[in-house]
Order: structure tokens, then sequence, then C-alpha cells
């Protein structure tokens, strides 16, 4: 506000110098002719008394108009440091290498104003190597101190840029690292959703418990009373005297037939379908989850952060097996990330000692049957969920599909060949492969073209 | 109680039993054949217990390449390009740099890649197998495991925007600062389609494969042409 009254009061100074100095007040000049008139000008050849006017008028206009910007500018240059303007410096060319209140590729920035004096600092942002060079002590110790890793040099920023850099951390140095008890909240958060999400049914089937509960009370207290209301009565004939005097005799029922038949039916039921599951059994691996000597969760890196399958199972797209990682993949996130974690330490002494990780292998294929993966990965198109299952969500991974030949067999006689492939814009085009294939399958007169149709139930394909 | 008594209590409490018996997570089951199941070679890891390989270290299967070994494949190196059908020799694409040779690098190796769509197609489905977890879909260094990591490298500004393919393969291959080699993951070829898609991501190339002129250079050529 205070910048915006003194710029109006430089303008009415502004006018009044150049205006009312004059004899003929300006308003009066503009009531008397348009000044804008051009034809008027020209007629009068630019040198009448209202050209002159209007070449004041223009400068007064072109005078303040600098006065306005040079008002502005000398507020940029003189102004602060801008911190906002900094921001997005930093984001660009800082953040790859230094966090604020950690240490990351280089050391953390909190208030690296106080630490170091500002000529110093843009000299090193400028170009670290040539402050190194030139002997001096702190560069030289911080060089050795970060395993003589050089710093980028950033030629390009003015002093400017430099201070606005700074005026950035220095604000972000003021605030309270915060997110560590972020996580933590949302993590309990989470934990407690899924315990009232597991209780919600189990009260359910608590009240339905007690209502069958109070139901069986009130039927037993209804039929005592009944029993004897009927027994104080007269005219009851024997059948309902029988009735109504009889006993609950427990001997009586489990001795009977009917009780010892519908008992060892039901048993033999139970034992040969427990005999017939377990027949059925053989050789099936379906709902196989072992434990693995690292408890790697798929949930967590797959569901939560969205690792592609392909980034460590890095064959899967173009070899008969996906591949197991091996250790130097797991680092290459786990170099910094959860180091301190006894799965992780076991993770290293396995690299210190140039041993493999003894993973559990899950899917098992027998010997006999042949399976590439690339082959349904790429030719197929199949997504690794359609027989894998949902990855995603699996702390411990465990095999979803049954892995049979009738399993096989079904999908190859259901699934439509894809014989188109994505052309450069994303366009389904025909896939020259199976161009021969597609048309000689049409003029037999059929119109799916299933997996089947080419050989996908030959018994040498898979069976060799 | 009598004989019958007993025998029907019996069969209950064992069907019971034999019913509530099942495996376990971590028992795979009975095997049909087990004969027919295992491969009498070794195979890559294959599991079988008591049968575990006595030659190799650690009962595995797989042994490291002599050193120095080449892949076969990298003894043919062509590349056909679907979107214009042209095939053509990329020359022989084993590179030995070391891994402090980064200037070295930016400064003499070359994308072999003509750019096309396609090309930029493929790199995007691998940068997105490889990449963008950490480097985020666009290139900002916001992806997922990025922003847990930290100092993930923003690709589409300051330095690293204007960074040429050798130096963007060297860093993919052998790493830089925090970012750990990736070059074991994927062949030269997968890492040069990377390249191409990664200058679309910085703009230094549009999304159909031409390069990207700057205004500046759009009016000098505009001046040369009035010339004309």
């Amino acid at each position: 506000m205070k910048r915006l009254k003194k710029t109006a009061s430089k303008i009415l100074n502004l006018l009044r110098i150049v205006f009312v100095s004059k004899k003929t007040p300006i308003i009066f000049v503009l009531l008397k002719e348009p000044i804008f008139s051009i034809e008027k000008m020209y007629a009068n050849n630019f040198t009448s008394m209202h050209n002159k006017t209007f070449t004041r008028y223009i400068l007064a206009i072109a005078t303040c108009w600098v006065l306005l910007c040079s008002n502005t500018l000398t507020a940029q240059n003189a102004g602060k440091a801008d911190a906002a303007k900094g921001k997005d410096l930093y984001a660009q060319n800082c953040a790859t290498c230094h966090k604020i209140h950690s240490n990351a590729t280089g050391p953390a920035l909190k208030d690296v104003s106080q630490r170091r004096t500002e000529a110093w600092l843009i000299k090193w942002i400028r170009n670290s190597q040539s402050v190194i060079k030139s002997g001096d002590p702190i560069a030289v110790k911080l060089y050795n101190e970060w395993n003589q890793t050089a710093m980028n040099s950033f030629p390009d920023f003015t002093d400017q840029d430099i201070k606005n850099i700074l005026a950035y951390i220095d604000e972000e140095s003021k605030k309270e690292p915060v997110k560590a008890t972020a996580t933590a909240q949302t993590g309990g958060g989470a934990t407690t959703a899924a315990a009232t999400d597991g209780g919600y049914t189990n009260i359910i089937l608590g009240a339905l418990a007690a209502i069958l509960l109070v139901i069986l009370a009130v039927l037993l207290v209804l039929t005592s009373l009944l029993t004897k209301l009927l027994k104080q009565r007269d005219d009851l004939d024997e059948a309902d005297k029988e009735i109504v005097e009889s006993k609950f005799d427990l001997a009586k029922i489990l001795g009977s037939k009917a009780f010892i038949g519908t008992v060892a039916g039901i048993v033999f039921l139970v034992i040969a379908k427990a005999g017939i599951d377990k027949v059925m059994d053989i050789g099936m691996q379906i709902g196989y989850a072992p434990t693995q000597p690292i408890p790697f969760s798929h949930k967590l890196h797959v569901g939560k952060y969205e690792i592609a399958c392909q980034y460590c199972h890095t064959t899967v797209m173009k070899a008969k097996s996906a591949g197991i990682p091996s250790a130097n993949i797991c680092m290459n996130c786990h170099n910094a990330i959860k180091t301190g974690s006894p799965n992780m330490q076991k993770i290293y002494s396995y690299i210190e000692n140039n041993q493999p990780i003894p993973w559990v292998r899950v899917h098992n294929l027998p010997d006999l049957a042949y399976f590439n993966h690339s082959q349904h990965t790429v030719a197929g198109q199949i997504a690794c969920e359609q027989c894998h299952g949902e990855i995603k969500e699996m702390e411990v991974v465990q095999q979803r599909s049954p892995l049979t030949m009738g399993w096989c067999i079904d999908c190859h006689r259901q699934t439509l060949v894809s014989y188109t492939t994505k052309d450069a814009d994303g366009k389904d085009v025909l896939n020259p492969y199976y161009e021969k294939l597609l048309a000689f399958h049409k003029s037999k007169g059929k119109t799916k073209f299933k997996v089947e149709d080419m050989g996908g139930l030959e018994c040498s394909k898979c069976h060799y | 109680m009598n004989l019958k008594k007993y025998i029907a209590f019996s069969a209950v409490v064992t069907s019971l039993v034999l019913h509530s018996c099942q495996r376990g997570p971590n028992d795979p089951g009975t095997e049909f054949a087990p004969n027919m199941y295992v491969s009498t070679a070794y195979e890559p890891y294959s599991m079988v217990k008591d049968s575990t390989n006595k030659i190799n270290p650690y009962g595995i299967n797989l042994r490291e390449p002599a050193q120095g070994t080449v892949a076969r494949r990298n003894y043919k190196t062509t590349y056909k390009d679907a979107s214009t059908g042209e095939e053509y020799d990329l020359g022989l694409m084993v590179y030995r740099t070391h891994p402090d040779s980064l200037e070295e690098a930016a400064k003499t190796l070359k994308n072999p890649l003509k750019i096309t769509k396609q090309v930029i197609a493929e790199g995007k489905v691998l940068y997105e197998y490889f990449c963008q977890h950490c480097h985020g879909a666009e290139g900002k260094g916001d992806g997922k495991v990025g922003q847990k990591y930290g100092g993930v490298a923003n690709l589409t500004g300051g330095q690293i925007a204007k960074a040429n393919g050798g130096h963007i393969f060297h860093v993919i291959t052998h790493g830089k600062g925090r970012m750990w080699p990736h070059g074991s993951q994927m062949n030269a070829l997968e890492r040069w389609k990377i390249v191409s898609y990664v200058h679309v991501l910085q703009g230094q190339i549009n999304p159909d494969g031409t390069p990207v002129v700057k205004e500046e250079e759009k009016k000098e050529e505009k001046k040369e042409e009035t010339k004309k």
C-alpha cells in the first residue's frame, strides 16, 4: 500500500510540473480541441499549438511510464531474495542430491547460510572444483569428507539465482521435518481400519448367536409353560397324555437305528470326500506359499510403490524363465532405504559372503511340460496377473493357478489369438506374422481365431 | 456302552481328524511321478529337495559365465523399425566403458538408433519398467520410490535436461551419484531406446521423433531464408 501511495503521489507531482506550470491548463486544451485528431495534426503540419500540447502529453505519459517501471525494477533488484523463485530452482537443480534435513548424495542443507558466507557459497555453487583446486581449507575438507564426490557446477546461475535458492533453504530450515510422524500416523490408521473391518463381521456373528440363544430360551420357557397348563386339564385322551408326560431320554435316542444310520452315513460321506480330495490333490501345488528366507512383500513393492514386475524379473519378456533378481537389484534401492532392518542385514551378509539368497521357488512346472514366459508375455500379450493372481495384494506369494494340463488346455481353447500389435501411435495393426495364417483360417469359414486353431493343443508343443 | 457305540464314536472322531488335515503353506503336496517331474540335467532355477547340485557351490545350477564373455546376441545387433519397415545395422553394441568415464562417454557415445515414433514408443514401455518408479512418469524425479529414496534426478530440469545420449547411456549403465548401476537389468539396445524416450521427456526431441528446434534457431533459419 505504501508503495502504491508513493507512486500515486509521484505521478501527481509529475503532472503538476509538466502541465500546471504552463499558462493554459491541460483540461482547458482538452475541452477546446480533441488532441488525438490526426487529421488536424496533419493539417497543421505538426507545428501548431495543439500539436505541441500533444507531444508534451505523450512525453508526460512516457516519463510516467519510465518512472513506474524503474520503480518496480528497483524494487526487484534491491528487494529481498525471492524464496519462491528459489524453490523452483532448488527443485530443478539441487533436490537431486540434497535434502534440507538429512544427508543424501550431498550434505544436509539446513542453515547452510549460517555455516558459510554468501560469497563462498556463490563461488562454490558456480564451480566447486575450482574452489577445491584453489586450496580453500573448508572446500578441501568437505570434498574429502564426502569421499571426494565432486558437486556439479552451475555456471549459468546468476548471483541473484543463488541468493534466491539460499533464501528458500533458509525458509525451509525453519520448518521441522514432519515426514516421519506423518507416515507413522497413516500406518497406524491403516491398521486400526483393518481391525475394525475384521471386528465388524465378528460383531454381526455375535449378535446373530445372541438372538438365536434368546429364541431358544423363549421356546424352552413356552414349552414348559404349555406342558404345565396341559397337565392341569382333565379332558385329554390317552395319546395326548403320553405326549405331555413324555420325558427326554438321551440314551434311547442315541441307541435308535435312525440316529446311528444318519451318523454312519455322514461319517462315510466325510471320509469319502476327504479321501477323494487327497487323491485329487496329488501333483497339485495350488495354494503353495512357502516361507522365504527374506520375507519380501510383493504387496509393498508392487502394490504400494508400483514397481513394475519387469524391473526385478528382468527376463520375463525375453526368455523362458522370468528370472529371480540377484541381490544387486535389491541394492539399487536398499543401499539407502531400510538399511537398518534385520532382514536387510541378512541380504548384506549374503552379498559380503558372495552367497546366493536361497529363495524358495513357488511355481514348479514338471520337467515333462515346456513353458516359456516370453511366448506368453510378448506374443500372447498376457498380463502377469492372469496366471499369478493378485500379486499386488500378496504379502507372501502363493500359487494361485493349478498349473495342470487341463488348466493350460482350457485357456488355449478359449483365448483368441492376439494377432494385432500396437504401432507407434498406439493403434492396433495386424501383426504381419499372422497374415497368411489368418487368411487361411478365414478361408475355411471359421471366424474366431483361437490358440487351438494354430496348434495350441498339439501334444508336441509342450511335451517333447 | 456296547461295541457298536465305540465303533460309531471312533469313526466320527477319525473322520473329523482326517478332514481337518490340510497341508500347510510350506508343503507343496504329494508328487505323482517324481522321476518324470524332475529333470535329470541341471535346470536353471529348479529346486529339488535332497538332490541339489553337488558340483556347484551352494547347490545352485547356474554358474557365472567366464570373465569377458560376450553374449551371442551382441554379435547380431540390427534393429528393425516397425513404423518405417527399415532394418539397419547398429554396429557391435559391446560397450566397455569404465564407470569413471562419464565425460568421455558423453563425448564419444552416440545413439545408434534412428529416433522414430516406434523407437520412442518402445523406449516408453522400457522407461515404465525400469525408471518410472523413481524418476516419475514425466521424469520429474517424483516417482513413488523416488520420494522415499530421495535425491532422485529431475530429468527435465537444470543441467540434466541438456544431457546428451552418451551421458544418459553411461548413467543408466554405471549409475551416477545416488543412482546405482542398472546395466545388468537391460541390454545396450534397450538402454538406447530408453535414452531416446528420455530425450522426449527432456524436450530435446518431439514426441514424433523430430528434433526440437528452439525459437532462436528458428529465427536464424528465417533470417537465412530471407537472405537467400
